[in-house]
C-alpha cells in the first residue's frame, strides 16, 4: 500500500511540476522506474529516453532503496538557494542539499555535545569511511592514496611545499622548471611562485587558445611548453595541468598530457580536478596523474569545504606533508590531514550522505553528468543564438559548465568591466554569472571580448537562463556599455 | 541582522563593550539552556581541550552559514571581508594591540604554529640563518608545535634547546631560572638563538607561565624573535600583547572565548620582519599581508570566524564581562582543585597563583599510575564507566628530584580540571567519588586495562 501511496504522490507531484512551458525536459532528473513513460511523453520527455534509460548500478541496495526524487523534491532539497537569483554560478562556490546540510548539523552536534568522546571514538573512523567511498568512486587501489583537505588550494599548497623541499634539500637544482597552464587557477599560480619560483625553480605557462578548437591545439601547445621547459638540461620536476580550467572554462585532455608528460620525462604529474568530481569522468589509473585534487563541495553535493588529494603510492610520496604540523606529523598524509588541530571537520564526515543524495537520482552521478552537460549546452546555444555570439569551446570540450559569448557592443575591455558587469547583473538583474574578459589579439577588430562562464546543476531551470539572456538584450537595448558603469 | 535570543527579556540595545549595569545578568537557568546541548550526564570538567560554545552563538554561526548557502558569491564579495574585519577590530581592542593590520584569524593555534615556523624554515633555506643557529621552546611544549619544529626546524637545518621545567612547580622563580639556564647553554657552542617559543599557559601539565618576564630575559639575551604560544589565554587570563612584548602571539578564541571550532588570533607585531609572514596555504591573496592572506585561503566555512560581535555580547550578559568569568573560574577551579587534593590525600600540582581556569590535582599513588598508557587507560575508564571527562597526565619522575609523595609513594599521576561558566560542583563531586571508588576497590590502572 505505501508503495502504492508513494507513485501516487510522485505521480502527482511530476503532473503539478510540469505546467506547460515550466519546466523543459532536461529540467527533470528522471521519470521514476515505478510509473511508465505515457505520463513522460506527456510532458516533453521523449518516449526514447524513458524508454532507454536504464537503471544502472548506482544503489547501494537492490529493492528497499529510496525511491528516485521528484522535481519537487529537488526544489524542496535546494529551497534555501535565494528563490531570486538566477544561479548559473555552480562553479564556483557550488552547492549543497539540504538533507546533506542537516547530516552536517547533526555531525556537528555530536562534537559540541562530547567533544571528548567524538575526537577518540568517532572522528576517524568516519574520515576512513569517507576516504574509502572516495577511493571507490575515483578508482583508486588503496584507501592510504586518498587524503581529505579542505580544498584544492590546499592540495597545491602540499604538493608544491614538496617541490620548495627538493630546492631546498639540493635534490632539485636551481633553475629546475615547473610547467602549468596559462590560464591554471589564480591561488595555483601564486602557490607556484610562492613555493617554486621563491626557492628557485622556473615556471613556463602553456599558453592555450581561446576560443577554443580542438584538443589538438591544447596537446600541441603543452608539448611546445614542455620543450622549453626542458632546454639547456634543465629537468622538468613538475607539470600542473588543469583537468577543467576555471576561466575560461575547457576541459582538458588530462590523459594524454600525462602520457605526454611520461614520455618527455617529467618528474611528477599534479592534476588541478578543482571542477573534476561530479562534473567530468575521474579514474586515477586511466589517467595516471601522480596527484589529482578534486573539490566535493562544487559539483559533489558536499558543504563548504572538503576536497580529496590522491597521491599515487611511490617511493617519491613518502615525503608529502599538510603544511599545519600537529601531532600526527609523519604518520602519512592522509593520517596528517585528518587531524591539523581542534576544527570543524563535519564537511569532510557527510560523504556518505552526498552518494546517498546522488543515487536518488536516475543513474547516479553518471546521469547527472551527462544531463548537467546536455542542459548547459543546450542553454549555451539558447543564448549565443539570441545574441549573435558563440561557444567558447566545442560542446565536446565543456561539461557542466561553458563560456558563451556576449555581445561585442557591451564594450567589455578590462578585467574590470567583467568584473563590474557581474555585480550589476546580480544587483540589478538577480542573475549570478561570472564574466571573462579576453583581451583581443593583434589585428582582431569588432571582436567578441566578453564570456559569461553558464553551469547548469541539478537544480537550475530554463527560467535562469532565459533571465539572463533577457537580462543582456535588456542592458543591449538600453545601449549600456561597460564604459558606463562605474569605476570602470 | 542576528535575531536577539528573547529568553532573557534582554533589550535590543546592548553596549557591546561595558558590562551592564542594571540587575539583568544571565541566571543560571539562562546559562543551562545556553549550554544544553552539552551531553548532560557527562561531568565536563576537561574545557582546556576542545573549548565550549553556547546555543544563542552558535544560532549567530548558523546565520553566517547559511548567508552563505543562500547565495554564495553575494557573500564572499559584499559580506565576509567586512565581517572577518569586524571581528579583527574586536580582537584588537580585547588584546590592546596597536593597529588591526597586527590581527589575523586563523583556524587554531597549531596554525599559527606552522605560519610562525615555516618562515623560520624558509630562512634556513634562504641562506639567513647559518646551520645549527637554534630554536628555544619549553619541554612541555605542545606536541603539535614540537613537530612543527621538526617539521621546519630540524628538517632545515636548525637545532632546538628544550627547557625542563619543574613540576611540580612552587614558584615563578623557579620558572625564570630554568629559562635563564637553558639560554646560558643555548648561547654556549656560540649559537645563535634564532627564536624562543613560550607557552602562557602550558597545556600538560597546566602552568601558568611568567610570559612578560620571560620575553624581557630573551630581550635582554639577544633572541631574535619570540613567539608566545597562548593557546589557552585568551578568556582565561589577562591579555595584553603590549605589555607582553612577543613578536607573535597566538590565542585560540574556541578554548575560553566562547566561539565555535575554530578560530584563533595571531598578533604580529609590526615591523620589517612581520611583512615575510605567510599563511601556508596559498591564495590569490598571497603577499597582500598576513591578515588577508588568511581571510581567504580557498572556498571553505568562515563562519566560526564571524561570530567574534555575537560572543562579546554573550559575555557581557556575565557580571564583570570577562574579567568577572575570568575570576569566578579561577575561584572555583582552585577551590575545587583543593577540594579534591584534600578528599584524595594528594597535592596541587602549582600554588593557585600559577594556575587560571585550569589546575592540576594530584591522583592517588596508589592507582599506580605509572606511563602513558596508565594515563590513557584511567581517563577511558573514567568516560565510559563514571562519565567523567578528565585529561590525565603522567608526571615521569626524574632521578634526584625532590618528588611529592602520598602515603609513602610517589605522586605519578594528575588530573587537569577546569572550570567554565557551565559547571557545577556536581562535576567535580562526581570526579571525586569515582576516583575515591577506583581506590576503594583496590584498582590499578593496569587492572582497568584488561577489565
Amino acid at each position: 500500500m505505501c508503495h502504492l501511496i508513494t507513485h501516487f504522490l510522485e505521480v502527482e507531484s511530476f503532473f503539478f511540476c510540469c505546467s506547460p512551458g515550466s519546466f523543459h525536459r532536461f529540467s527533470f532528473p528522471m521519470a521514476s522506474p515505478l510509473h511508465d513513460s505515457p505520463n513522460a511523453a506527456v510532458n516533453g520527455t521523449s518516449a526514447v529516453e524513458a524508454k532507454s534509460r536504464l537503471p544502472k548500478r548506482s544503489r547501494l541496495h537492490a529493492d528497499s532503496s529510496p525511491p528516485l526524487f521528484t522535481p519537487s523534491d529537488i526544489l524542496s532539497e535546494f529551497s534555501h538557494h535565494d528563490p531570486t537569483v538566477a544561479r548559473i554560478n555552480n562553479g564556483s562556490f557550488g552547492s549543497c542539499p539540504s538533507s546533506v546540510v542537516s547530516a552536517q548539523h547533526d555531525f556537528q552536534l555530536q562534537w559540541l555535545q562530547q567533544p571528548d568522546d567524538f575526537y577518540f571514538n568517532q572522528l576517524q573512523p568516519k574520515i576512513l569511511q569517507s576516504r574509502t567511498i572516495i577511493k571507490d568512486l575515483i578508482n583508486a587501489d588503496h584507501v592510504d592514496e586518498v587524503s581529505i583537505v579542505d580544498n584544492a588550494t590546499t592540495a597545491a599548497a602540499i604538493v608544491l611545499q614538496q617541490m620548495a623541499w627538493g630546492f631546498a634539500e639540493g635534490k632539485f637544482n636551481h633553475g629546475d622548471a615547473a610547467v602549468m597552464l596559462h590560464y591554471a587557477y589564480g591561488a595555483v599560480k601564486k602557490s607556484v611562485e610562492a613555493y617554486v619560483t621563491r626557492a628557485g625553480g622556473c615556471v613556463f605557462e602553456v599558453p592555450l587558445p581561446f576560443p577554443a578548437n580542438s584538443v589538438d591545439e591544447i596537446v600541441h601547445e603543452f608539448r611546445q611548453a614542455l620543450q622549453r621547459g626542458k632546454q639547456n638540461g634543465r629537468r622538468v620536476r613538475l607539470a600542473v595541468i588543469d583537468h577543467v580550467t576555471s576561466m575560461p572554462t575547457v576541459v582538458i585532455p588530462v590523459k594524454e598530457l600525462v602520457t605526454i608528460c611520461r614520455e618527455e620525462g617529467v618528474d611528477q604529474v599534479f592534476v588541478d580536478a578543482a571542477h573534476g568530481i561530479g562534473c567530468v569522468d575521474v579514474d586515477m589509473k586511466q589517467i595516471g596523474a601522480d596527484f589529482y585534487t578534486s573539490n566535493l563541495h562544487k559539483w559533489y553535493f558536499c558543504p563548504p569545504s572538503v576536497a580529496f588529494l590522491y597521491c599515487k603510492r611511490s617511493i617519491n610520496n613518502s615525503d608529502l606533508h599538510h603544511p599545519v604540523v600537529s601531532h600526527e606529523y609523519g604518520n602519512g598524509l592522509a593520517i596528517e590531514s585528518a587531524w591539523i588541530g581542534t576544527r570543524d571537520y563535519s564537511a569532510q564526515l557527510v560523504v556518505p550522505k552526498a552518494l546517498e543524495f546522488i543515487n536518488r537520482f536516475e543513474d547516479g552521478i553518471d546521469g547527472i553528468k551527462k544531463r548537467n552537460h546536455e542542459s548547459v549546452v543546450e542553454m549555451g546555444k539558447m543564448l549565443v543564438e539570441a545574441w549573435g555570439t558563440h561557444l567558447g569551446c566545442p560542446p565536446e570540450m565543456c561539461s557542466s559548465m561553458v563560456m558563451v559569448g556576449l555581445p561585442a557592443y557591451l564594450g567589455i575591455s578590462s578585467d574590470r568591466d567583467a568584473l563590474n558587469l557581474r555585480t550589476c547583473l546580480r544587483e540589478k538583474f538577480g542573475v549570478e554569472v561570472p564574466i571573462y574578459y579576453r583581451s583581443p589579439k593583434d589585428g582582431e577588430d569588432g571582436v567578441v571580448t566578453g564570456y559569461a562562464r553558464i553551469s547548469y546543476q541539478v537544480y537550475n531551470k530554463v527560467e535562469d537562463y532565459y533571465k539572463f539572456r533577457d537580462a543582456i538584450n535588456q542592458l543591449v537595448h538600453n545601449a549600456f556599455t561597460c564604459a558606463s558603469l562605474p569605476n570602470s | 541582522m542576528l535575531r536577539e535570543d528573547p529568553r532573557n527579556g534582554e533589550s535590543a540595545h546592548r553596549s557591546s563593550k561595558k558590562p551592564k549595569l542594571s540587575s539583568k545578568f544571565i541566571t543560571e537557568s539562562d546559562i543551562r539552556d545556553e549550554f544544553s546541548h552539552h551531553q548532560p550526564r557527562v561531568a565536563r570538567i576537561n574545557n582546556g581541550s576542545f573549548g565550549s560554545c553556547p546555543g544563542s552563538v552558535l544560532t549567530a554561526q548558523r546565520h553566517w552559514q547559511l548567508q552563505f548557502l543562500c547565495q554564495p558569491d553575494a557573500f564572499y564579495f559584499n559580506t565576509l571581508r567586512h565581517g572577518i574585519t569586524a571581528s579583527r577590530k574586536i580582537i584588537k581592542d580585547l588584546i590592546n594591540a596597536d593597529h588591526v593590520e597586527e590581527v589575523s584569524l586563523v583556524d587554531n593555534a597549531t596554525t599559527a604554529a606552522a605560519i610562525v615556523l615555516q618562515r623560520i624554515g624558509r630562512s634556513f633555506a634562504e641562506g639567513k640563518f647559518q646551520k645549527n643557529d637554534t630554536v628555544l621552546m619549553l619541554h612541555c611544549a605542545f606536541q603539535a608545535v614540537k613537530k612543527s619544529i621538526q617539521a621546519y626546524v630540524t628538517r632545515a637545518g636548525g637545532s632546538v634547546i628544550e627547557v625542563r621545567l619543574p613540576f611540580p612547580v612552587n614558584s615563578e622563580e623557579e620558572i625564570v631560572f630554568e629559562f635563564k639556564k637553558s639560554i646560558e647553554e643555548g648561547k654556549s657552542n656560540g649559537r645563535k638563538i634564532r627564536l624562543a617559543i613560550i607557552d602562557h599557559i602550558t597545556s600538560m601539565p597546566s602552568v601558568v607561565i611568567p610570559v612578560k618576564e620571560l620575553v624581557r630575559i630573551c630581550r635582554a639575551e639577544g633572541i631574535e624573535q619570540v613567539f608566545v604560544d597562548a593557546a589557552h589565554a585568551i578568556g582565561s587570563v589577562k591579555v595584553d600583547v603590549k605589555e607582553v612584548g612577543a613578536d607573535f602571539y597566538v590565542s585560540n578564541l574556541h578554548k575560553w572565548f566562547f566561539c565555535p571550532p575554530s578560530v584563533a588570533f595571531l598578533y604580529c607585531k609590526k615591523s620589517t620582519s612581520s611583512s615575510d609572514v605567510h599563511h601556508p596555504v596559498v591564495s590569490h591573496e598571497y603577499g597582500n599581508g598576513l591578515p588577508i592572506e588568511s581571510s581567504w585561503i580557498g572556498t571553505r566555512d568562515y563562519s566560526s570566524q564571524l561570530v567574534v560581535p555575537a560572543v562579546l555580547e554573550f559575555i557581557n550578559r556575565f557580571e564583570g564581562g570577562i574579567d568577572g568569568i575570568m575570576k569566578r573560574n579561577h575561584d572555583e577551579v582552585v577551590k575545587m582543585g583543593k577540594m579534591l587534593a584534600e578528599s584524595w590525600g594528594t597535592n596541587l600540582g602549582t600554588p593557585p597563583e600559577m594556575s587560571a581556569a585550569m589546575i592540576m590535582v594530584g591522583l592517588p599513588s596508589r592507582l599506580c599510575l605509572n606511563s602513558e598508557e596508565d594515563a590513557v587507560t584511567l581517563r577511558s575508564h573514567l568516560r565510559d564507566r563514571y562519565e567523567v571527562e578528565v585529561p590525565i597526565f603522567h608526571q615521569v619522575s626524574k632521578d634526584g628530584e625532590e618528588e611529592v609523595r602520598d602515603m609513602g609513594r610517589f605522586i605519578t599521576g594528575y588530573v587537569r580540571i577546569s572550570h567554565q561558566v557551565y559547571n557545577t560542583w556536581k562535576d567535580y563531586e562526581k570526579l571525586r567519588d569515582a576516583i575515591n571508588q577506583i581506590v576503594e576497590d583496590g584498582k590499578t590502572c593496569k587492572m582497568l586495562y584488561t577489565e
